[in-house]
């Protein structure tokens, strides 16, 4: 019933749309105010129905009611509220959802601060976009063909009505369902999606505005407007990627807060080429020229948000992305709104181009304008060669069938020689932004950052042995940037604080551009025989058991409990504890594993955690997965995470006992191979020697000869070994004497040694007159003459102690906090540039407002 | 034309076919490992799928993780992996490994692990198990 009643408010949120657009239309049309409050109306009652819809949603979450496709798909009742309300946006319905309730509050800020001479064009393109977004969530019914798009709406029933459950009974409701995925139950994901969507509905204002533009023929003033929208946008995509990648540095084995994954890459694009767009929309405002660029980037900004969510929700990355959608059967659905997207684009832009004003005369190369446009140029290439990486799925097949996505190289090496060019570039275009130069001029005033850089780098080159030119040029560049923006930033701030964003942005890029060096010089922690075996790894020095060479370093140390271990050269770690305290979830382990370090003798202890993944596994294959811990420094991080531990062992035996049906030998981190028989323990002892075997030691003391008389036929020779197996702890003890007679019959020989059965001693009074006494059993296997051994094999006797031990993962990770300094120096002049801006505009409109008045007054 | 255009111009040709070239030595093939023995190099991606019926475990002597994998094709290879048993291994419904073939194993580097069950809308495997 509640989802009739969604479907249908969301059906009617989608119609709305479609009539506001319609009205706005009519209203940019013919500048009716009247036209104009009607679609006004339509858009306000567009999103209250939206809200209502989505309403109805957490409502459906927050009381469980699994019937629900999405309910059942990814809630279930032992969330807590807070993923409760993120299961709202988890899945790809409600995110899509999330993306037009953004949109909505967008459009209500342009209804409200838009001068009228653009709002209602805007609001067209605005208006269609919501149309598009959500006719994939509305599940409007069209007779004759089904529901349109993939309603949050749909039941379980409808879903999947082959399913035998639902042919044997229609209306069955599932008591429980299948629960948000486990990565995705952190407090991370309460923030970085809305934040996401903020920032790509932020991002549909410069492309309306700029479609607007193109349509009323007002090529210029639109940049006043929109510069202020398209910094908000780029400030929320900044900081989703920023929550994103800390998100999971902190929480996700990776290892790192950058994978150049599509589905990171997809908001990455947008950003640098919202960044171009900033940056020509600024020569405009400042010397009348680029109104091409401004009105391109604009359009492609938004339209790559388009292109690169259809590529992570198609499916059709599926095979190269660790967190793409799989297809919904909205595949055409985004097709079409990637394509009319484009190409309202594109027609509009074709449409007005040769009206499009043109600069009068070229400017120097030593021009901001020059320098500045050069430097969106640059912008736009970088964009464009991860789009071509990211796109691999379907550009790749212009070269090979069935792509796989390009290596992480492929990034990397473009990113360098780009972020050489960018950092030199911010220097010299900034220093041209604020006051005119010469050739000489100009080199004068950079001959202080460029001798600050030298002497920084030179000194780091020397200082961390860096062997790389590349890596020299690029650190050369960071450092320059730097400081040239650095001590212009200074300049300003001095003089006119409020305009302190451009520098402050530049500056905190070039902060972030020597953070990304440090990785670098990730350095895995190990022992220094790790470090050795690695270090031949490298020369080629190392062969496996079939002679192949082996090319992979060792990442892990394995700790005992309680010993010490040096690692890196300069911390000794031990294992202290590791518990189920179950924290944050079922069946979670936390670890103690104390640092000292030597050479301060400063001591800290890290504690990462290990969980099974319960909801994301069947309860005989359960998965587990690792929460490392993060200590930050000032200039390195150490990352470590418990990659493997008797602990976790146990507890998947345990589990594999208690699920016996679905058992499967995978003994997933345990270091012996699964087909071993944990149980049984073979062990070589020489004749008055002793062997320990878990919490006993067994004595062999003497060969026993059988007598022939009580030999069974057919034997050649009989001996029974004489065993003393004492508990150490109580010292009680028990005589074995399993036997080995040498038998043969026509024309083999054989070896009759059955196992001989005895009651463990020293298990203390619960077991002493009890009848289930556990037993044990040992067989005698083989006799050495010539060593004077013997082979025993003992089940039910503890092979080992107890070990209790960990595989440790530990990654030194330099000037990650510089990585997060810089983000926060983009982020904070972001602001300051909004704010700026944003009174600049006001400012402007009022002027306006004055003028038309008198010039009324005057007529 | 003015020189400068032409300069941008010649610019963004030899920028674009670097890229693409580049772009293009960057990508291989999924093959299956047949293709794989004939193919050679060290960035072979093979996609396949966990074989449960035979052992698969992370051996602390070598630190690597060993499992078979059937491809595309029905081969059935052992496959080495430098590190512990990744997130998602046993529910994967697809298994992508990029590394070589070194006679009938395949050393793998990377691993990437498709996991289907939380995204996937056709065939929930979970829903089959409901009674």
């Amino acid at each position: 019933m509640i989802g009739i009643l969604g479907q249908a408010a969301l059906s009617l949120a989608f119609v709305s749309a479609i009539l506001a657009t319609w009205f706005y239309y009519r209203a940019a049309q013919h500048g009716s105010e009247r036209y104009e409050s009607v679609a006004n109306a339509l858009f306000f009652l567009k999103g209250a129905f939206t809200f209502f819809g989505s309403g109805l949603l957490v409502y459906l979450i927050f009381t469980h009611q699994f019937q629900y496709y999405y309910v059942y798909n990814y809630t279930s009742s032992d969330l807590q509220n807070i993923y409760l309300w993120a299961a709202f946006y988890s899945g790809q319905e409600g995110s899509l959802l999330l993306w037009v309730l953004s949109s909505f509050v967008v459009g209500l800020a342009i209804i409200r601060w838009t001068s009228p001479v653009y709002r209602a064009p805007v609001m067209v393109f605005m208006g269609l976009t919501q149309v598009f977004l959500l006719s994939m969530v509305s599940g409007f019914p069209i007779p004759g063909w089904g529901d349109l798009g993939a309603s949050p709406f749909r039941t379980l029933a409808s879903e999947m009505p082959d399913a035998p459950v639902f042919q044997a009974n229609p209306d069955f409701v599932p008591a429980e369902g299948s629960g948000l995925n486990d990565l995705l139950r952190s407090p991370w994901i309460i923030i970085h999606p809305p934040v996401i969507f903020l920032g790509f509905a932020m991002m549909t204002v410069p492309y309306s505005f700029a479609l607007a533009s193109l349509w009323k023929r007002k090529y210029h003033e639109w940049i006043h407007a929109a510069l202020p929208w398209t910094l908000g946008a780029n400030l929320c995509l900044l900081t989703a990627i920023f929550l994103g990648g800390y998100w999971a540095y902190v929480t996700l084995s990776f290892g790192g807060y950058w994978a150049w994954d599509p589905v990171e890459n997809a908001s990455l694009v947008p950003w640098i080429f919202g960044m171009a767009g900033i940056h020509a929309m600024l020569i405009q405002k400042k010397h009348a020229s680029s109104h091409k660029a401004s009105i391109i980037f604009a359009i492609l900004a938004y339209v790559t948000i388009v292109y690169q969510t259809f590529l992570t929700r198609s499916g059709i990355l599926g095979d190269s992305s660790v967190h793409s959608f799989v297809d919904l059967g909205l595949y055409n659905h985004l097709l079409i709104f990637m394509i009319v997207a484009a190409a309202i684009g594109l027609v509009m832009l074709v449409w007005r181009y040769r009206e499009l004003p043109e600069p009068k005369k070229e400017s120097p190369i030593l021009s901001r304008e020059f320098m500045m446009f050069s430097g969106a140029m640059v912008l736009f290439l970088v964009g464009f060669v991860i789009i071509l990486g990211t796109s691999s799925p379907v550009l790749g097949r212009l070269f090979v069938d069935n792509p796989t996505p390009p290596d992480q190289q492929f990034y990397n090496n473009w990113s360098l020689p780009f972020g050489v060019l960018i950092g030199l570039m911010t220097v010299v275009t900034q220093y041209l932004w604020w006051k005119r130069h010469t050739a000489e001029s100009l080199a004068a005033v950079l001959i202080t950052p460029t001798l600050i850089a030298s002497v920084i780098t030179l000194t780091a080159v020397i200082w961390v042995d860096m062997r790389n030119i590349a890596w020299m040029i690029y650190l050369f560049a960071a450092v320059f940037a730097v400081a040239g923006n650095g001590l212009l930033m200074f300049r300003i701030m001095r003089s006119n604080p409020r305009r302190t964003g451009g520098t402050l942005t530049h500056v905190g890029f070039a902060v972030l551009m020597i953070g990304f060096l440090g990785s670098g010089f990730d350095r895995p922690m190990v022992d220094s025989r790790t470090r050795d075996y690695n270090q031949a790894v490298v020369a080629g020095q190392v062969f496996d058991d079939d002679g192949f060479r082996v090319n992979q370093p060792i990442e892990f140390v394995e700790l005992e409990k309680n010993t010490p271990k040096l690692i890196d050269g300069r911390y000794m770690v031990t294992f202290l504890s590791a518990e189920i305290t179950e924290r944050n979830r079922p069946g979670e382990q936390e670890y103690e594993i104390l640092f000292e370090d030597v050479e301060s003798g400063r001591t800290f202890v890290m504690s990462p955690t290990v969980y099974p993944m319960l909801s994301n596994s069947s309860p005989g294959a359960v998965e587990w997965t690792v929460d490392p811990d993060v200590r930050t420094g000032l200039f390195s991080d150490i990352f470590m995470y418990v990659a493997g531990s008797s602990l976790v062992d146990r507890e998947i035996e345990r589990m594999n006992r208690e699920n016996p049906g679905q058992f499967q030998t995978i003994d997933q981190l345990g270091p012996q191979m699964a087909d071993h028989n944990p149980d049984e323990t073979m062990v070589r002892v020489r004749r008055g020697g002793t062997v320990q075997i878990g919490e006993y030691t067994v004595t062999f003391r003497n060969f026993i000869y059988i007598d022939e008389s009580e030999l069974p036929e057919g034997s050649i020779i009989g001996v029974k070994a004489d065993l003393l197996l004492v508990h150490r702890e109580s010292g009680e003890s028990a005589e074995i004497r399993p036997g080995y007679i040498l038998a043969s019959d026509d024309d083999s020989q054989f070896a009759f040694n059955p196992p001989e059965t005895f009651g463990l001693p020293g298990l203390g009074d619960d077991f002493r007159d009890d009848t289930d006494t556990p037993e044990a059993t040992v067989r005698f296997t083989e006799v050495h003459p010539d060593s004077d051994e013997i082979e025993l094999v003992l089940t039910g006797v503890e092979g080992e102690p107890e070990r209790d031990w960990i595989l440790l993962a530990a990654e030194h990770k330099p000037l990650i906090s510089v990585v997060w300094l810089g983000t926060f120096l983009l982020m904070f002049g972001f602001s300051v540039s909004i704010m700026y801006r944003w009174a600049d505009q006001k400012k402007r409109e009022a002027q306006e407002k004055m003028e038309t008045q008198e010039n009324k007054n005057e007529h | 034309m003015r020189p400068r255009l032409i300069f941008g111009i010649a610019g963004i040709i030899v920028f674009t076919s670097l890229v693409m070239y580049n772009f293009s030595q960057s990508i291989t093939s999924y093959v299956d490992f047949e293709q794989a023995v004939e193919l050679g190099g060290d960035r072979i991606h093979v996609i396949g799928t966990w074989d449960s019926s035979q052992p698969a475990a992370f051996s602390t002597e070598t630190m690597t993780f060993s499992f078979y994998m059937t491809d595309e094709s029905g081969n059935t290879r052992r496959v080495t992996y430098p590190r512990p048993k990744p997130n998602n291994f046993e529910q994967a419904d697809q298994i992508v490994v990029i590394g070589e073939m070194r006679g009938d194993t395949f050393v793998s580097r990377d691993m990437l692990v498709k996991c289907p069950s939380k995204y996937n809308d056709a065939n929930n495997p979970e829903l089959s198990e409901l009674q």
